[in-house]
């Protein structure tokens, strides 16, 4: 351990060289610790508590909040939250899907144009990508108000009463999630796209392989870096999404971002809220295993 | 070197900067709850410059008291129905009554309320009730009844419910003809299937605070809408498509106090606001713009003569029956907050 | 060029319509001369004259600022040695995966359950030290938080990029840790860094949901000012807000391309 080595042209020795390398990496270590893995935990021993009668925490430690999360609750069992939970996922999963199908096409087509005209078509994807979520999601209260065609051709449609917007309604959410991650999964994917070597396809081509074979075999494999960026950017995040399903979806479509804000706003729920935190948690931990299964490397832009 | 200075000068700078606004009063209170001039005027009489945050139901402002606010702010005006919460939460402070000279202008039913017996914490600022506003040509009746929300076969239109817990649930119940602070598992059973069978209902668009459903009535999005009167009643004034009534079934009624955060930074200042409040002139200034009876007696003289003989604002004798007010349950506050949850999140 | 089915340039130009026209409405109803209501009513500005004479707004946007500001100027401080310290010093295997999986902690906790963390967090720690009231200094500690990740990443990236040349030589010639930090490593990391802290910059810029569970009443911003207003009833003012915030947005974008072409040339 005390034998000398060369280290990036260094002559040191590996007790020397940690300790310096500790004062660089030790802030943000620590940082982060302090402020991030501890109030986790924190979050973790309080969804073990009890909600006083008035709303504050009572520390009596008690299995009483899992107990609701599996359904138990004042007025008898039902399946709710794990129908927020189940519906949470299925929704992440639907947007990152159609996120990604909208993308390809997407980047081909910024790709295949000329070099000179592609940062212009890229500073169109960049820019909404930069602006605030909160505004996107409200913008989409105006598209889909009662006097805007969407609405208007949903009603002619028959499938609305006049004069209602489309909203709150699941449709709205898929709408506000797929508009609010497309960018996430296209920019990361364009990157693979852009590197695209479009000799193998030809060659898939020339061997006469289906437009889908060519796909999966020549462009697919190619492309899967970015993919799974973009399936990082995508589908945590959108479980634990709750501005969008709050304007879009109101009260008739939760997801269990909402609840979780729920708790800890005007439910005075802490350690119910906190339960379900670590459910969520609990989920993205699992979609973070098979992401890692499948041979994927978790890397931002 | 030089970079890291300046950008550490601009950290202490912005850090002062943020926690200097020290000599302010802040005030939390409903939104739209008091006339454009009513703080400028405050802040001219008393040379005290004013911060004013909003909330939107009592459940929102006790999160937030109950999350650090109880030593940010200084006046805060919740409901009758949730002080007696506030107190056990410890989150009021006592009320020193030789700093309010204007109290004896309260009427004498606001004096000693049954939710604050002698004044300890609250000096009452407006008091009102829960109605329906809607549109004229699109709902029957004079006044309307909750059956055009609650009853499946007499729905019109799109509607928007209220969201607070006690408020809303209150509404239902007083439409089922029941007590509005029944604690009987039968009641709540079929109030929990009511609420689930109307949030079915495809005119049913959302909960929305007092505002924004005010708005969407407003805007033509909905043909009905649960807004407090003085809300509804300003509206109506400005859209002559609408109206504003206490449905005839009954109601909630309500009385606003103003309190005093037990850590407030600035109680002094806060006790110059209740008093300038209470004053006669000021209690009808505001009274007039916000369309809410006054509780207070002095100010009767300067109301407006038209809203004294609306029963909007000041209900009939016989309607005055019909009127139930929400009392704080307790532990039993459980069962409405899971029913709620329930309700949400189904 | 390629040539492709025609469905690819229909859906490419489809998504970009569908990702576009919410803001064009947006944009449109802010000069709308009517209050509720949608129907066109004429041109006007003077929404966009309100906005600029509402304090509670020209606070927000204020906040909003410092916040950003103050947090990226930390948060890419103890970012940019992180990276330095995790990528050029020999760690061991256990210890460094350890540290690894702390820096990407931030990025994978999804951040409504940091949030939560947060609140129940600064909850506690008020009972003993009264500084910790919702407020500017909670929020500034939150996107430091998360944003320290995000400027390491992209350090790490940029230093895994250098080749070893650079310090070896630096070395060879005698230069001592400071000088080689100061002269040669800061400066070839610059790229990285600046890129860093514009990610850090805009991620606090837009963040809505740590904001949210560490606000206190002084310290609203634009995102949380924006989403009371919608809950209350969208005002004709909030359009034009958000319609001024995206015209921003695209200059940013703009400089920062120019500014990272401008890099790659060098």
């Amino acid at each position: 351990m005390n034998s000398h080595l060369v280290w990036y042209g260094e002559l040191t020795t590996l007790r020397r060289l940690l300790r310096r390398g500790l004062y660089f990496a030790a802030p943000g270590m620590i940082w982060i610790l302090l402020f991030l893995a501890l109030p986790s935990l924190l979050l973790i021993v309080v969804s073990f508590t009890t909600r006083g009668a008035y709303g504050q925490i009572e520390w009596t430690f008690t299995l009483e909040n899992f107990k609701r999360l599996c359904g138990f609750g004042l007025y008898g069992w039902s399946a709710d939250y794990f129908i927020i939970l189940f519906r949470s996922v299925h929704v992440a999963f639907w947007t990152t899907l159609i996120c990604i199908l909208l993308s390809y096409p997407l980047c081909f087509y910024i790709a295949n144009k000329p070099e000179r005209s592609r940062y212009f078509w890229l500073t169109l994807i960049i820019i909404p990508f930069w602006t605030n979520l909160v505004i996107r999601a409200y913008a989409w209260l105006l598209v889909l108000a009662p006097q805007l065609p969407l609405a208007r051709i949903a009603n002619a449609l028959g499938l609305i009463p006049e004069g209602t917007p489309l909203y709150p309604s699941s449709f709205a959410v898929y709408l506000g999630m797929v508009a609010t991650f497309l960018p996430f999964v296209a920019l990361p994917l364009y990157s693979s796209v852009e590197k695209l070597d479009w000799a193998l396809v030809e060659a898939a081509n020339d061997l006469y392989a289906g437009k889908i074979r060519v796909f999966l075999h020549a462009i697919w494999p190619q492309t899967v870096p970015g993919i799974s960026v973009g399936i990082t950017l995508t589908f945590i995040p959108a479980m634990g999404m709750f501005v969008v399903p709050d304007f879009l979806g109101g009260a008739k479509y939760m997801l269990v971002g909402n609840l979780i804000q729920q708790q800890f706003g005007t439910s005075r729920d802490w350690p119910f809220g906190a339960a379900v935190s670590l459910a969520l948690m609990v989920l993205t931990l699992v979609a973070l295993q098979l992401q890692r299964k499948r041979g994927k490397k978790v890397e931002p832009i | 070197m030089r970079k890291l200075l300046m950008a550490l000068a601009l950290v202490l700078l912005a850090a002062n900067l943020a926690f200097a606004a020290n000599k302010e009063m802040r005030l939390f209170i409903w939104s739209e709850y008091m006339p454009e001039d009513f703080v400028p005027n405050f802040e001219k009489q008393t040379g005290i410059k004013v911060r004013v945050d909003y909330y939107e139901s009592m459940e929102e402002m006790i999160a937030k008291l109950q999350a650090g606010g109880v030593s940010q702010y200084d006046v805060v005006v919740p409901s009758d129905y949730v002080i007696p919460t506030m107190v056990k939460l410890d989150l009021l402070a006592v009320l020193d009554q030789s700093k309010l000279p204007n109290m004896k202008n309260l009427a004498p039913i606001f004096v000693n309320p049954p939710y604050d017996p002698g004044n300890k914490y609250t000096a009452a600022y407006q008091w009102g009730t829960l109605g329906m506003m809607y549109k004229k040509d699109k709902v029957p009746g004079n006044p309307p009844s909750w059956a055009v929300m609650f009853d499946e076969s007499k729905q019109l239109g799109p509607f928007v419910l209220i969201d607070s817990t006690r408020e809303m649930l209150g509404c239902a119940l007083a439409y089922m003809g029941k007590d509005v602070n029944t604690t009987d598992k039968k009641d709540l059973d079929e109030l929990a299937a009511l609420m689930l069978k109307v949030k079915k209902s495809k005119y049913f668009q959302g909960f929305e605070v007092g505002t924004g459903a005010r708005s969407k009535v407003v805007a033509g999005a909905a043909i009905a809408a649960i807004v407090y009167n003085g809300d509804g009643l300003r509206a109506v004034a400005e859209d002559k498509t609408s109206a504003f009534a206490n449905p005839a079934e009954g109601t909630v009624m309500w009385v606003d106090n103003m309190c005093i955060p037990k850590k407030a930074p600035n109680p002094e200042a806060a006790y110059k606001f209740i008093n300038y409040v209470l004053d006669a002139k000021t209690g009808a200034a505001l009274s007039n713009w916000t369309q809410y009876p006054t509780p207070n007696k002095a100010a009767m003289a300067f109301i407006n003569p038209e809203d004294l003989k609306n029963p909007a604002i000041y209900p009939s004798d016989a309607y005055m029956k019909k009127l139930q007010f929400l009392r704080d349950l307790g532990k039993d506050t459980r069962l409405y907050d899971e029913l709620w949850t329930m309700i949400k999140t189904r | 060029m390629r040539r492709f089915h025609w469905l690819v340039p229909l859906t490419a130009l489809g998504a970009l319509a569908f990702l576009y026209v919410p803001l064009m409405a947006v944009a449109v109803f802010s000069v709308n001369n009517s209050r509720f209501g949608l129907s066109w009513q004429g041109f006007t500005l003077k929404w966009y004259a309100k906005l600029f004479a509402n304090e509670q707004i020209l606070e927000a946007a204020w906040n909003t600022l410092v916040l950003a500001t103050v947090s990226t100027v930390i948060a890419t401080v103890i970012g940019t040695i992180l990276a330095i310290g995790l990528d050029r010093y020999p760690w061991p295997k256990r210890l460094f995966s350890a540290l690894d999986i702390n820096l990407h902690l931030p990025v994978v906790t999804p951040e409504i359950v940091f949030a939560a963390a947060l609140a129940v967090a600064f909850g506690v720690l008020r009972l003993v030290f009264s500084i910790f009231e919702p407020g500017l200094l909670n929020m500034i500690i939150g996107h430091i938080t998360f944003q320290v990740s995000f400027v390491a990443l992209v350090v790490r990236a940029r230093l895994e990029a250098i080749s070893k040349d650079y310090e070896e030589a630096a070395r060879d010639l005698y230069a001592d840790n400071a000088y080689l930090l100061r002269r040669v490593m800061l400066p070839l990391l610059k790229p990285g860094i600046v890129g860093g802290a514009m990610l850090a910059f805009t991620l606090s810029l837009d963040d809505f949901v740590v904001s949210f569970f560490t606000a206190g009443p002084t310290s609203v911003t634009l995102p949380l000012y924006i989403y009371a207003i919608v809950r209350r009833g969208v005002t004709p003012e909030i359009h034009a807000l958000s319609t001024l915030a995206l015209t921003a947005t695209v200059v940013l974008v703009m400089l920062s391309e120019r500014f990272t072409r401008k890099q790659n040339k060098e």
